[in-house]
């Protein structure tokens, strides 16, 4: 364990020679490594009474050092030990000692080194493209022809070509240092202050050994990115792992080694929230897309009516149909389930092959009559989520979870639980080529408070003028519907419908087309709150 | 070492009823084993033989059982190499499988790997299993099972999700047994329902 004591800078002073270029002093704060660079510095130079120039920023371990050339500066960095308070209201310890010449400031080139290096620079600058090319700087021949050794793996060296950016061009938007045999990052740490602008970086072909050393540079609002051919690559199992890595360091990151990369990770999805209205989660075609649409519309419709025979027709005459609630039926909550435990066929808890078999519903009578049974609903569309996720010439494969009301009238009010749902649905087409269902599975639990509240949000319309009151329900529905989806408002979605026959399919076709075509004025678009 | 004569004889056929014994158990443990990877139901009586004009036609409770027996071999060995086999994962999927989840489309086992290398480790419970065998006429004779279950799952130890899946299984019959991967799975997230 070091202990740092605070010497004197002034009381050093006495010791030195005025104006001597060896007055160094080294500034550590213990644990900087938790904070973010920038932070620090701007905390610490707004803190101070002194303006300085620090010099060498770097981590040791979990220090945080840095250094000034400037007596007054570290006499008044002394000053603000134990001031400045972090984000979780820690007082941040500053020490200064006396210190040697920091590494990059010796062996400084020289004036005549640095003019030729800033004309070799220049060189290799490309103006339109903004991008400055030092691949393989070593053996330039310009710089061996005056003698100029320029290993960019030493910070003298580095630290020379940064400062020639900083004062030339420090609009840089691309740096190429490849095959220079760089081991570390330390030397490029200050190129987020000197050129934040760069995009793109190349660090191929050196030696870097591990990505941490991106952690030097991660300020950098990198897009493109060349890292291949650095020991590094090989410490990761499989490229999607490395590329996740790599964009750990730079988030805007959308090209690596040459190559594009793929939509955000995984990781992000995770954590997104994920529940979109039935408008925007298919996958598929368009025409499916309005086949499912209108399907789960008229299923609906006669679901929600008091007439759900009819929705024999929709079924095949060997159909399946299958209902389960998760979870354990002795759980109390479930209980307002009854009307659906009875039917309930989770194998997880019925393991009888027996009631298995017979609590599959089979043939569309039998279904009918199953589902005649339940409780009347009310299904709000708004809240569907819909995933076709297989299909063929023949078959349509498709999920839609949702909420639903119970319509219970009690003193001509109608109340009742809402219900969450999914439904999996398989239609295939018969000779006749018409579609009907031949697999129907179905779960329905309690929804969560959420749902219930933000469920049946959008109002049913009330008429607004007098053509509307003789809509019928299914009608009324369809305009709501058609209304949201194609963002004009319930009079002009009402014109639209009445004029194709109230053939959606067919309105939405001619909208679109309409829409093309510009022929939508302006004030048929409503805002939907 | 073997000593001559009878004793010899004795310790001899006694080490190779031993050694017979040790082979039928570690045949059978490995033969478990191998199944494992592979969701495996026996096969149904007059599927073995196809277009034999003396099938007769089978009963629909024997699909259902097949169907059933089927998804819960399926459920078992599906998440448990989800979560402690990642690698071996797809190996359930048919070539051209398709998966979507939440919303989003992977198809091909080229895309399935690297999915399911990027998806983070993950702790699966399912509460509910269900399944029906789906209809002829819309799987063209191809014995297909439909699954779905839900549960709830975390990923990399961060917080619990409800989901929900879906899943259409094949079957690839032999003679000797019906092998079942996967053709289509859908999965979704789906905090609706209260714990």
């Amino acid at each position: 364990i070091k202990a740092y004591q605070n010497r004197t800078p002034e009381r050093l002073m006495e010791n030195t020679q005025d104006g001597n270029l060896g007055d160094w002093f080294k500034i550590t704060v213990p644990y900087g490594i938790k904070y973010d660079k920038t932070w620090l510095m701007n905390s610490i130079q707004s803190h101070c009474s002194v303006p300085f120039t620090p010099v060498d920023f770097h981590y040791v371990k979990h220090l945080a050092q840095f250094f000034v050339q400037d007596a007054s500066a570290a006499s008044a960095l002394k000053d603000i030990n134990y001031k400045i308070f972090d984000e979780e209201n820690q007082k941040i310890p500053i020490f200064v000692n006396t210190s040697a010449v920091p590494y990059s400031m010796c062996n400084k080139l020289e004036p005549e080194k640095m003019e030729q290096l800033k004309l070799t620079i220049s060189k290799r600058y490309d103006v339109s493209q903004k991008a400055l090319d030092l691949h393989k700087l070593r053996f330039d021949p310009d710089l061996l022809g005056h003698d100029i050794i320029i290993i960019l793996n030493r910070r003298n060296c580095m630290t020379a070509i940064l400062q020639t950016i900083k004062k030339n061009i420090p609009e840089l938007l691309s740096l190429n240092l490849c095959k220079n045999k760089l081991c570390q990052l330390d030397g490029l740490s200050d190129i987020i202050q000197i050129a934040p602008t760069i995009k793109t970086l190349n660090l191929s072909k050196n030696e870097l050994k591990s990505a941490r050393e991106l952690d030097k540079i991660k300020g950098l609002k990198l897009e493109e990115l060349w890292l291949q051919g650095n020991p590094l690559c090989n410490t990761f199992p499989n490229q999607p792992t490395y590329v996740s890595a790599i964009r750990k360091y730079f988030p805007n990151l959308s090209r690596l080694d040459g190559q594009d990369l793929p939509p955000p990770t995984v990781t992000g999805i995770v954590d997104m929230d994920i529940i979109k209205p039935c408008k925007e989660s298919f996958k598929g075609p368009e025409t499916l897309k309005n086949l499912i649409f209108q399907f789960l519309l008229h299923y609906y419709l006669i679901y929600d009516s008091e007439d759900r025979e009819s929705l024999l027709s929709a079924y095949h005459e060997e159909a399946c149909f299958s209902l389960t609630v998760p979870y354990n039926s002795e759980d109390p909550a479930l209980s307002n389930l009854c009307e659906y435990l009875k039917d309930n066929r989770n194998m997880k808890n019925l393991k009888d092959s027996d009631l298995r078999f017979q609590l599959l519903k089979h043939t569309k009578c039998e279904i009918v009559n199953s589902l005649c049974v339940f409780p009347k609903t009310q299904h709000d569309l708004n809240s569907y989520v819909v995933d076709l996720w297989a299909h063929t010439e023949i078959m349509l494969c498709f999920s839609v979870s949702g909420v639903f009301k119970e319509v219970i009238e009690v003193e001509r009010k109608s109340q009742g639980s809402v219900r969450a749902f999914t439904r999996t649905f398989i239609l295939s087409s018969g000779s006749n080529s018409s579609m009907c269902i031949v697999n129907d599975i179905l779960t329905v639990g309690n929804a969560r408070t959420e749902e219930t509240q933000s469920a049946f949000s959008i109002p049913v319309p009330t008429p607004t003028f007098s053509s509307l009151s003789t809509l019928s329900q299914e009608q009324q529905e369809m305009v709501q519907i058609f209304s949201i989806q194609s963002g004009i408002s319930l009079q002009w979605s009402q014109k639209c419908l009445q004029d194709n026959e109230w053939n959606y399919i067919k309105a939405a076709q001619v909208f679109a087309t309409f829409k093309t075509q510009g022929k939508i004025p302006e004030e048929a678009f409503k805002q939907i709150s | 070492e073997i000593l001559p004569g009878e004793n010899g004889r004795r310790k001899n056929s006694v080490c190779l009823a031993g050694f017979t014994i040790f082979l039928n158990i570690w045949s059978s443990y490995s033969r478990g084993n191998r199944t494992r990877e592979e969701v495996v139901t026996p096969p149904l009586p007059q599927q073995s033989v196809s277009g034999s004009p003396m099938a007769m036609p089978v009963d629909f409770k024997t699909y259902v059982d097949q169907a059933c027996r089927a998804a819960e071999e399926f459920v078992n060995i599906y998440y448990e190499t989800m979560d402690k086999r990642r690698r071996a994962l797809t190996r359930l999927y048919l070539d051209k499988a398709t998966l979507i989840w939440n919303g989003n489309v992977v198809t091909g086992l080229d895309a399935l790997t690297n999915f399911f290398e990027v998806l983070p480790s993950s702790e699966f419970q399912v509460n509910m299993l269900d399944c029906q065998p789906v209809h002829e006429q819309a799987t063209q004779a191809q014995t297909t099972v439909l699954v779905v279950t839900s549960g709830t799952v975390k990923f990399d130890g961060n917080r619990q999700h409800f989901f929900n899946q879906n899943f259409l299984l094949t079957a690839q019959t032999t003679p000797h047994n019906t092998v079942w991967k996967i053709a289509s799975d859908c999965f979704r997230f789906q905090d609706w329902a209260t714990t």
